[in-house]
């Protein structure tokens, strides 16, 4: 399985979890984002990640989280969803990409991962923010690793479950 | 070290254009790839050559392909030149001719840049190598065509699917 499942709780989850805590750009507490290893959905609000970037040993980073307004999802090969991945891939590489889903034909979402002084200013040119609303956050560490940049030029999925840019057929 | 077809091409150990350390072996990753090699960013030849696979990217983006390009160029180097072509695949730096030499592909008529010879190569995803092009001639180097026509008889002997399940 390559994937796990991430979610931006209100509440510090339970133990099994990775977690970490998350600030806004401002430095105010935003909640925890968590991700659990396992097939069940352990959260209704969860979405399928991709599992490589997951590290519990991850240093603190800065992300861009695209999420859908409520009841809003749009199709993983819309246009739209392409180009973004095009982008993703022509462009100066980020610490870690994945996109988001609770199905196998849906884009729910996108996290990119940046690290350095300019981190948060690079995410304000996230190319999924343009699908859907993003928040910049500040995540502490334990959670996020850094993988190398996709291979391209491939933008589909390695089976159509499957967060991208994972690059193995399930 | 033989780079004919039926050879499996070494697991290139590189940086990319972002630094990152990459093996072929990991870029390849279970599908086809074209490898190329070229002299340098400042080659008219293979700028021209660069466009075409640009040209090629976007029906390959769809087709489960990988294209690498390798040459003696420094990572930002590689990086600027990738990002004016606006190539989406990845780009290997061997700076420091490591592999030039082990590969034997040294183009020993430009004492100057003391490049690689532009070469390519269809790979199976094991590495295997299915054609060897010699591009020192720029019409040496596979047509777009040829490529399709290599990728397309990989991806019939590696996919167990390739005749479409139908009723």
């Amino acid at each position: 399985m390559s994937w796990a499942w991430l979610d931006l709780a209100d509440n510090e989850p339970a133990r099994g979890t990775l977690c970490t805590a998350v600030r806004d750009a401002a430095g105010e507490p935003a909640g925890w984002l968590a991700a659990w290893r396992r097939r069940a959905r352990p959260t209704r609000t969860a979405l399928r990640v991709f599992d490589a970037i997951l590290d519990e040993h991850g240093a603190p980073a800065a992300i861009s989280l695209t999420l859908p307004p409520p009841g809003v999802r749009v199709a993983f090969d819309d246009v739209a969803v392409q180009q973004a991945r095009r982008t993703i891939l022509a462009n100066p590489p980020w610490d870690a990409v994945s996109t988001l889903l609770s199905d196998a034909s849906h884009f729910e979402g996108a996290v990119v991962v940046a690290r350095g002084d300019d981190a948060v200013r690079r995410l304000a040119d996230d190319p999924f923010a343009r699908i859907f609303p993003a928040r910049v956050l500040l995540v502490d560490g334990e959670l996020l690793g850094r993988i190398a940049p996709p291979a391209g030029p491939t933008i589909e999925r390695y089976g159509s479950a499957e967060p991208w840019p994972s690059d193995r057929f399930a | 070290m033989s780079l004919q077809p039926g050879e499996r091409f070494p697991d290139l150990e590189l940086p990319d254009h972002s630094g990152s350390p990459r093996s072929l072996r990991e870029l390849v990753a279970g599908d086809p790839a074209i490898l190329h090699f070229y002299r340098g960013w400042w080659c008219p030849k293979e700028q021209a050559f660069l466009r075409r696979l640009v040209a090629l990217q976007d029906e390959l983006e769809v087709a489960y392909v990988r294209i690498v390009s390798v040459s003696v160029d420094a990572p930002q180097t590689s990086a600027a030149l990738r990002a004016g072509l606006g190539a989406r695949w990845t780009f290997l730096s061997d700076a420091d001719r490591t592999w030039q030499t082990r590969l034997k592909l040294r183009e020993t008529t430009d004492t100057v840049h003391d490049p690689y010879v532009p070469a390519v190569f269809t790979l199976f995803p094991d590495r295997l190598i299915h054609s060897a092009y010699d591009g020192y001639w720029t019409l040496g180097r596979p047509t777009n065509e040829e490529l399709r026509i290599d990728l397309r008889t990989i991806q019939s002997q590696i996919r167990a699917d390739w005749h479409a399940p139908a009723a």
